[in-house]
């Protein structure tokens, strides 16, 4: 065997155990949390190491009871309440200003489109404390709607950066004629800019909503009435509550991990690339 | 349709000066070409017309109106793009309405015109399409459609024709003649392409670094160039360009090279004496010995011959100086051998410190 070909031989092998490696401790976890969220309670307690379901015993009880006796309904509905307005606040204004700082010319720019990415440097830990603080203080701590802003300031710079990188690639040109076709620059923006930068705005959506989801730190910090919590909080409620079982608490990390995964796959589709070509010589 | 003029504008990005006080007026229904090196400004002034970018300084007025106050949206020029520019989410016929849906057109309006547009410029079959689905040739017919069906008060074309193949480019070009022979809409067109320019214009500008160096009709450029620049920027092969004296010996001019004297014989020109650029285009050059009396002779030493096909170039060696001569297809000539050759002192052009004497 040549040198080239056992080299060849040897990468193969290594990106297959890679991968199988990779997957295993990815979807292990997973796979062992949807198993166990079947199950009965006496089913988890006798046979803990049992990993294999078996169909005739798969139980939604644990669901039932996460959504209607712990508030999980609500939990949800928070959540899709603070994910929306986050996404839709953030593709919003991410729109505005990415093109502003793209196309505009005005004092500052360049400043602003650094400082975008500079506030993104630090850590929510960082910032989590002052914010307590802050908001205790102005009493306006404990409201989802505080959280939404939060949540803004942390997704709005990444936001900015990837519409700001996918702006700089569509052609000048293509929004001048639209300028000397009749439109406005919020008509360029609307009829021209938008309808082009669908795989971008798809993609900012998903991030945000995927971060306002998934976030913990500042839900359990901000939080203190149960029926603001949003999902993530109300899992860890429920883990730390007296009467631990252990179905209940994967059930509802079900909950959590289900909507991002169905969102990914919708949005995954429409991430189509090219849409701009056509447009110029070619 | 509208006048266009333009009054002393200056444009600078940085310290750049892109434009320095831009005169020009182009008449109703006038074919005006801007024509001048990449990076000239010519393309800054169309920009400026159209309100894409504002002047630092100066006016733009259409049909005596100044419009500087106004957004592009305002002025109803339409304009085509050297990428085209087409909307590619739109389909052709989408592209074409698109400047009459803003502009709040009628409906049934905006149809008719789109499929007249449409038949005129042989895209009717198109017009389901998205621009990804038509060739080089079809997207430039939309983006010409696109600013037709909009009857706009002034066409502002920039370097439409570049990105075709030359096939296609040369019958575009009767295509847009005709175009304008039939609609005479006003037309400010920019190109880098001398042939263009001169078959297209009713009146050239000849531009370069932010300067207009001439503006006249085709003819009068070719015939009468204003300056260096525009002698040897317009006409291909280039125009023979020497650096040399003006003397005048027993009663008759002569121009003294770098190598050669030309009798310039029965010129009559207001400067006597002293430094001066003589031009003499490769094709006023005879070969041989000529008739004409007042013409006279040069001997010149061939160097090498290019050949395009339908004539000859002969590349000689005048005193110190290069020459250029056009010959007929058939000529044959060694490299070193010495040819005469019969300059018309009528044809030639003379410059001081770069301006036409």
């Amino acid at each position: 065997m040549s040198r080239e070909r056992l080299q060849e031989t040897i990468i193969r092998i290594l990106r297959v155990v890679g991968i199988l490696f990779f997957i295993a401790i990815v979807a292990f976890p997973f796979y062992w949390m949807i198993v166990s969220s079947f199950r009965s309670l006496e089913e988890i307690l006798l046979k803990p190491a049992n990993l294999g379901l078996d169909i005739r015993t798969i139980d939604f009880h644990a669901y039932y009871e996460v959504l209607f006796r712990h508030g999980f309904l609500r939990y949800i509905s928070n959540s899709v309440y603070v994910s929306v307005a986050t996404v839709v606040l953030s593709v919003t204004l991410a729109t505005v200003g990415g093109y502003a700082v793209t196309r505009l010319h005005f004092r500052g720019r360049g400043f602003m489109s650094y400082g975008i990415l500079l506030i993104y440097m630090f850590p929510a830990i960082v910032l989590v404390i002052p914010l307590y603080v802050i908001f205790s203080r102005m009493g306006l701590r404990d409201s989802i709607n505080v959280l939404i802003l939060v949540y803004l300031a942390q997704t709005l710079p990444v936001a900015l950066y990837m519409l700001r990188s996918y702006f700089r690639t569509l052609p000048a040109e293509m929004e001048h004629a639209g300028l000397v076709d009749g439109c406005s620059r919020i008509g360029v923006i609307w009829r021209i800019v938008i309808p082009l930068s669908a795989p971008a705005l798809a993609s900012v959506a998903l991030y945000t909503f995927m971060i306002a989801w998934n976030e913990f730190l500042f839900a359990f910090m901000f939080l203190d009435t149960p029926e603001k919590f949003t999902l993530s909080r109300g899992v860890v409620q429920l883990a730390g509550s007296v009467h631990l079982s252990k179905q209940l608490v994967m059930a509802a990390s079900v909950m959590v991990t289900i909507p991002i995964l169905v969102l990914f796959f919708f949005f995954e589709r429409r991430l189509v690339r090219g849409l701009t070509a056509g447009a110029m010589k070619g | 349709m509208a006048s266009v003029t333009l009054k002393a504008i200056t444009k600078r990005f940085g310290n750049i000066v892109a434009l320095s006080r831009v005169d020009l007026y182009v008449e109703d229904g006038e074919f005006c070409v801007l024509l001048g090196p990449s990076g000239c400004g010519k393309s800054t002034v169309l920009n400026i017309i159209a309100g894409l970018i504002p002047q630092d300084d100066g006016t733009v007025l259409l049909d005596g109106q100044p419009v500087d106050q106004f957004a592009p949206r305002e002025r109803d020029v339409a304009m085509v793009f050297q990428s085209y520019a087409l909307y590619p989410h739109m389909t052709v016929s989408q592209n074409l309405s698109f400047g009459l849906r803003m502009r709040g057109v009628p409906k049934p309006d905006i149809h008719k015109r789109v499929v007249e547009t449409a038949r005129l410029l042989g895209i009717e079959d198109l017009v389901d399409r998205k621009p990804r689905e038509l060739s080089g040739g079809q997207r430039q017919r939309v983006a010409m459609g696109r600013a037709l069906v909009r009857q706009p008060k002034l066409f502002l074309l920039d370097e439409p024709l570049s990105n075709l193949d030359a096939r296609l480019r040369s019958s575009v070009r009767l295509e847009l003649k005709r175009l304008h022979r039939r609609f005479k809409g006003t037309i400010l067109y920019v190109t880098h392409d001398q042939v263009e320019a001169m078959t297209l214009g009713d009146k050239v500008v000849v531009m370069s670094d932010g300067r207009v160096h001439q503006i006249d009709r085709p003819e009068t450029i070719y015939a009468r160039p204003a300056d260096t620049f525009v002698a040897t920027f317009i006409g291909s092969p280039e125009m023979n360009l020497y650096q040399g004296r003006l003397v005048r010996k027993d009663g008759r001019l002569h121009f003294q090279g770098s190598g050669f004297s030309l009798d310039l014989g029965g010129l009559q020109l207001n400067i006597e004496e002293g430094e001066v650029e003589l031009g003499i285009r490769p094709e006023d050059i005879e070969i041989g010995q000529g008739r004409g009396g007042t013409a006279v002779l040069q001997e010149a030493k061939v160097e090498m011959l290019s050949n395009v096909g339908s004539e000859k170039y002969i590349h000689a060696r005048l005193g110190q100086e290069g020459l250029t001569v056009r010959a007929p297809k058939d000529a044959t000539f060694q490299s070193g051998q010495v040819i005469t050759l019969t300059i018309d002192p009528h044809r030639v052009h003379l410059f001081h410190e770069g301006r036409r004497l």
